[in-house]
């Protein structure tokens, strides 16, 4: 008898092996479900809900987030995979596979009478060595297009088709490339513009070295396509507001009311005659353009002041835009357009304006030297233009924290092989029960090569044997050729991971099957909101 | 300038959908189409175009959907896909050929190169239940005079008797907040501000927020309709913050009440009653700084502390008190009817004039009343019935305030008085010649008139349109009384509607009111702030609800009250 159960007799409660029980099953179900997720033969879900809504994603944490999980314990490691997520952009589903395999393995000795404590105090030490062997593992690498190239198309190959994952690729890193400037840092990914356009098919995806902006002009005469322009960034009101003329305090008679919506009006003439003016000292006489790009609004009247004078003016514009703009075309953000400079203008070879159905887009290409770029992702309907930003939002972070990590862990599996053995060897030198944590901790990292070696149609313990067999032989990490079935070199065939990802994986996941391991006493009480 | 003013509507939580999908099929039901002919005159007419945008979707229809913002939980939109029904994007589930559909869907996919290696793992859920009416007017046989739909019983959400159709900007569901039938899921004030912080719903929340106003010529402002008993309260204050920053422009709010008293998870009757008051006195702290003028509305006599849930009550009419569907069909009638003040063609009002007509010293909190039906007899002039028995004309709609009858400013909209009406010809006239209103030429100069006689020193602004509110399918015909004739007016004496035939339209009359004696609103909403013990609700004590914050609150609510003190005004 639990002691709650005297303070509150309607309280439901599980204790210890039940309790373990519950967190167990909840965890393997999840890997269940996430199983046929992992690695490029995994296969992808099309997810039709209940009033026809499409969702194709093979993203672990998209899956997630659609089911709607209900269960604590369940939810809590989509929590931690979510989490994975958010600080590397990657190994979502091996989260989750991991903590059910570390669970499962944990459960054979627990029911043997092993105690939890111990457990976990084993899964602590083997996670630490693996850290290690981590480390001792990394390669180190050169940022340069092809390392890039190579990381970026292993992450992404797990999400689409490989033709697909190829074109991608050179998209991604050419975009990471150019806005980083040759400064090989990690560069701001807010400054990749994601632009989508339901048109044409996913092949089409493409980098734009310059700024795509999903609105056009809102005036017949101006001009639909641009060369050569100036373009002033700007955060200043061209539209007349009656904020607070109307109340009826502020004049007597309907003339002064007139005189006094005139001044109002002329404030914001004087505004659209300023662009005016540096529109003509910059363009006259040559054969420069020049086009306005305003954050707040541009009423009817001064976009027809603008359109006579042939500038081209884009209203509402999205404010991080602003910056990007800065930054692929020069110039600088106008908060007021009192001292106008022409060294304030940014310049771009090209303004062109493309529309689709109801949707206009604003092009602004060929820019000097773009800090900021655009990936135009293309595709016929919606749920594919949603997968592939996924895909290309992975792919990006993926370069990303190659460049920050400087170094690459060989993937296919090969790095969990190592780690087995090591551990398997290291475990000799424990004493007393942890030893047994640390096998298990050992066999569960298996689950990632095996998993690999199931979604691609091989015998999963075949492919162990072959794997452990000739890690030990050779000095060099030894992977799965998912196209073979059998061992490779993931260094040969450029198969790699992210460090970050792989370490962020063995802490997360090794705390979270700790803290699951512990519990030893499940509760559902407090007050009941069920109207009583 | 001669452009159109836009307008556009936010509504946030379910109970804000209920009285948004009243509200725009009533906007769908006064459509007049070309070739149509309508007995009303083109000027007395809504212009569609304040809240509606016209748009081309991919097969090249043209569309015509309400410039609106939803935000809802997951699960009340039922059989409705996430990117309304217009612009294609999902597969038709209603239709037989729905195997095929997935069938071709699954193969563009695949020939998209969508799959790691060719085929696609399809995992579909079950179809949503679709409410006899959606069947029926999916098949187009809708049949709005015999058939009983049963509404009222059987909509499960505000999704099942939605007519408009919206656009794939409109909803946005909160991924991962399943609606549950007993609690409320997103439940304290502060939930629904960190909601609105998180960057997934932010970015792009806003971003519809810009592509919506970058489409208008002249964006007058916003009207928020919302939930204040739940988290929607803080979403929508967040809201209104940023649309103050970067729009600048006039915000019409309306809080809802739910009539009935929601309970939140881990919480009893008296938490969830303290959570009630904290999540209002929040809320309106954020709206007496943020908005233009935002009037509270609910079919509950008071709230705050109503355990039998005494409902308001409207001659002609009878609503089950607790009803989704019938009350918020009230509160859209009245919404719709107001707003006419400034969407009608030709009017020179807008929202900003409005809002601010009524708002006088800051008084930006304003009291709802409504008459539905109006209560004039068939046959009867409206002089006649002006004259009438003395009494208010109108229920209250705003909870627990009566704005009196001196000292008065208000907006007044009359609906559905045909101009013949008005009184007789001068012929005919017989004893109204004698009466003071004879001279009135219009139903707004009558109403006028009679208001400056009802109300000791007060303001009052009138406008009238002869449109009747349309009480037909999918507004709940049944709420009235069989006292009431078909076209909305009363039946003389005992005289009793027969029994088949369902009220189609109704004439309204609705106003927006201030007076000083809508501080007791505010008291009595600080009143019962005494009771809550805020270390005591875990609700909010988990999204850190800053103790200074809600003192903070409470002040504001004290010096917004001091507003409503008679030395403040004139």
């Amino acid at each position: 008898m639990a002691s709650i159960s005297l303070l509150n007799p309607k309280a439901e409660f599980a204790r210890a092996a039940q309790a373990l029980a519950i967190n167990i099953s909840a965890a393997k179900g999840l890997q269940d479900v996430m199983r046929t997720n992992l690695g490029p033969k995994g296969t992808v879900k099309m997810l039709v809900s209940g009033a026809g809504d499409i969702k194709i994603t093979k993203d672990g944490n998209v899956l997630l987030h659609d089911m709607q999980i209900q269960h604590p314990t369940a939810s809590m490691i989509a929590r931690a995979s979510t989490a994975q997520d958010d600080s590397t952009g990657d190994g979502t589903t091996t989260t989750v596979m991991l903590i059910g395999e570390l669970l499962k393995q944990a459960d054979i000795y627990l029911t043997e009478g092993l105690h939890p404590r111990i457990m976990t105090e084993g899964f602590e030490k083997a996670r630490d060595k693996a850290l290690e062997v981590l480390d001792k593992v990394k390669v180190p690498v050169e940022i340069n297009k092809k390392n890039l190239m190579e990381i970026a198309n292993t992450s992404l190959k797990t999400k689409v088709h490989p033709t697909l994952a190829d074109l991608l690729t050179e998209v991604c890193v050419d975009a990471v490339l150019t806005i980083s400037n040759e400064k090989m840092l990690p560069v701001d990914l807010h400054m990749v513009e994601l632009m989508e356009m339901q048109h044409k098919t996913d092949t089409d995806t493409q980098l734009v070295r310059g700024l795509v902006m999903d609105h056009g002009a809102r005036h017949p005469d101006m001009p639909k396509r641009l060369e050569k322009a100036y373009i002033l960034t700007a955060n200043v009101s061209l539209e007349y507001e009656k904020a607070e003329v109307n109340s009826g305090f502020f004049y007597k008679t309907a003339t002064e009311r007139e005189a006094f919506v005139r001044a109002e009006r002329e404030f914001i003439d004087q505004r659209v005659k300023k662009v005016i003016e540096l529109k003509r000292a910059v363009c006259d006489g040559t054969d420069k353009t020049f086009v306005l790009i305003n954050q707040k609004g541009i009423d009817p009247i001064s976009l027809d002041a603008l359109a006579k004078e042939g500038i081209l003016a884009l209203r509402r514009a999205k404010r991080r835009n602003m910056e990007r703009l800065a930054l692929a075309c020069g110039g600088t953000a106008m908060n007021s357009f009192d001292d106008l400079q022409e060294e304030h203008l940014g310049y771009a070879g090209s303004v062109y304006e493309h529309v689709l159905g109801e949707n206009k887009y604003t092009f602004v290409e060929d820019c000097k030297n773009p800090l900021s770029v655009t990936i135009l992702i293309k595709g016929p309907n919606k749920h594919t233009i949603t997968q592939i930003k996924d895909a290309i939002r992975d792919g990006l972070r993926a370069i990303n924290n190659t460049i920050g990590d400087k170094a690459l862990i060989p993937g296919a599996g090969a790095f969990e092989v190592r780690a087995y053995n090591e551990l398997t060897l290291f475990k000799d030198t424990i004493k007393g029960k942890a030893r047994l944590a640390v096998q298990a901790f050992a066999d569960a990292l298996l689950v990632i090569p095996k998993t690999l070696a199931i979604n691609s149609g091989y015998d999963a313990q075949d492919t162990i044997v072959k794997l452990t067999v000739e890690d030990r032989l050779s000095p060099e990490l030894v992977g799965l050729d998912l196209a073979t079935g059998e061992p490779m070199k993931p260094t040969d065939l450029g198969v790699y991971d992210n460090y970050i990802v792989k370490k962020q994986i063995l802490h997360s996941c090794s705390i979270i099957a700790s803290n699951l391991l512990l519990v030893d006493e499940v509760m559902r009480a407090g007050m009941t909101s069920l109207k009583g | 300038m001669d452009h159109t003013r836009e307008i556009l509507t936010f509504q946030f939580g379910t109970y804000a959908n209920y009285v948004g999908a009243h509200f725009w099929n009533q906007q769908e039901a006064n459509f007049v189409y070309d070739g149509e002919s309508s007995n009303v005159a083109e000027e007395h007419l809504p212009h569609n175009d304040i809240l509606y945008r016209e748009g081309v979707n991919d097969r090249k229809q043209a569309t015509f959907t309400p410039r609106l913002l939803s935000v809802d939980l997951v699960g009340t939109l039922m059989h409705l896909p996430v990117v309304g029904e217009l612009y294609g994007n999902y597969l038709p589930l209603a239709t037989d050929q729905t195997a095929d559909e997935l069938q071709k869907a699954k193969e563009l996919a695949e020939q998209n190169k969508l799959s790691t290696h060719g085929e696609l793992d399809v995992r579909q859920q079950p179809a949503a239940t679709i409410s006899e009416y959606q069947q029926d007017l999916l098949k187009n046989t809708v049949n709005t005079q015999d058939k009983d739909y049963n509404l009222a019983e059987t909509c499960s959400s505000w999704a099942d008797f939605l007519y408009a159709r919206y656009h794939p900007r409109t909803f946005n569901v909160l991924q991962g907040m399943l609606q549950q039938p007993d609690v409320q899921v997103l439940g304290s004030h502060c939930s629904g501000v960190e909601l609105w912080q998180s960057a997934a719903f932010n970015e792009d929340f806003c971003d519809r927020i810009r592509l919506y106003a970058e489409e208008c010529n002249g964006l007058q402002g916003f009207q928020l309709l919302f939930d204040i008993d739940d988290g929607f309260g803080g979403l929508a204050s967040k809201c209104m913050e940023h649309l103050n920053d970067e729009y600048n422009r006039a915000i019409f709010a309306l809080p809802l009440h739910y009539p009935r008293n929601m309970s939140y998870a881990k919480a009893d009757t008296r938490t969830s009653r303290s959570i009630r008051v904290v999540n209002s006195v929040l809320s309106y702290k954020h709206l007496s700084e943020q908005a233009n003028l935002f009037t509270p509305l609910s079919t509950l006599e008071t709230i705050w502390r109503n355990q039998t849930l005494e409902s308001r009550r409207m001659p002609g009419v009878n609503w089950l008190a607790d009803n989704l569907y019938q009350s918020s069909a009230v509160l859209a009638a009245y919404l719709d009817t107001v707003t006419l003040g400034y969407r009608l063609r030709q009017t020179p009002n807008t929202l900003l004039s409005f809002c601010e007509r009524v708002t006088p010293a800051n008084r930006k909190l304003g009291a709802a009343a409504l008459a539905l039906p109006l209560g004039m007899q068939r046959e009867q002039d409206l002089i006649d019935f002006l004259d009438g028995p003395d009494g208010s004309l109108m229920t209250q709609l705003t909870p627990g305030c009566d704005p009196g009858t001196t000292h008065v400013v208000q907006s007044v909209v009359a609906r559905g008085i045909p101009d013949a009406r008005l009184k007789r010809p001068l012929e005919q006239a017989g004893s109204q010649i004698s009466k003071a209103a004879y001279r009135c030429n219009s139903v707004s100069q009558m109403l006028q008139l009679y208001y400056q006689c009802a109300y000791h020193s007060s303001l009052t602004h009138a406008a009238s349109t002869p449109l009747p509110l349309k009480t037909h399918l999918p507004f709940p015909y049944e709420i009235f009384d069989a006292s009431i004739a078909a076209d909305g007016f009363k039946l003389p004496g005992d005289g009793q509607r027969e029994r088949d035939t369902r009220v189609a339209s109704a004439p309204a009359l609705a106003a927006v009111q201030n007076s000083s004696k809508l501080g007791t609103h505010l008291d009595s909403l600080h009143d019962q702030t005494h009771r809550v013990q805020l270390a005591k609700l875990r609700n909010f004590s988990q999204v850190a609800l800053e103790r200074d914050e809600y003192d903070s609150a409470l002040d504001r609510i004290l010096e917004f009250r001091d507003n409503y003190e008679d030395s403040h005004y004139l």
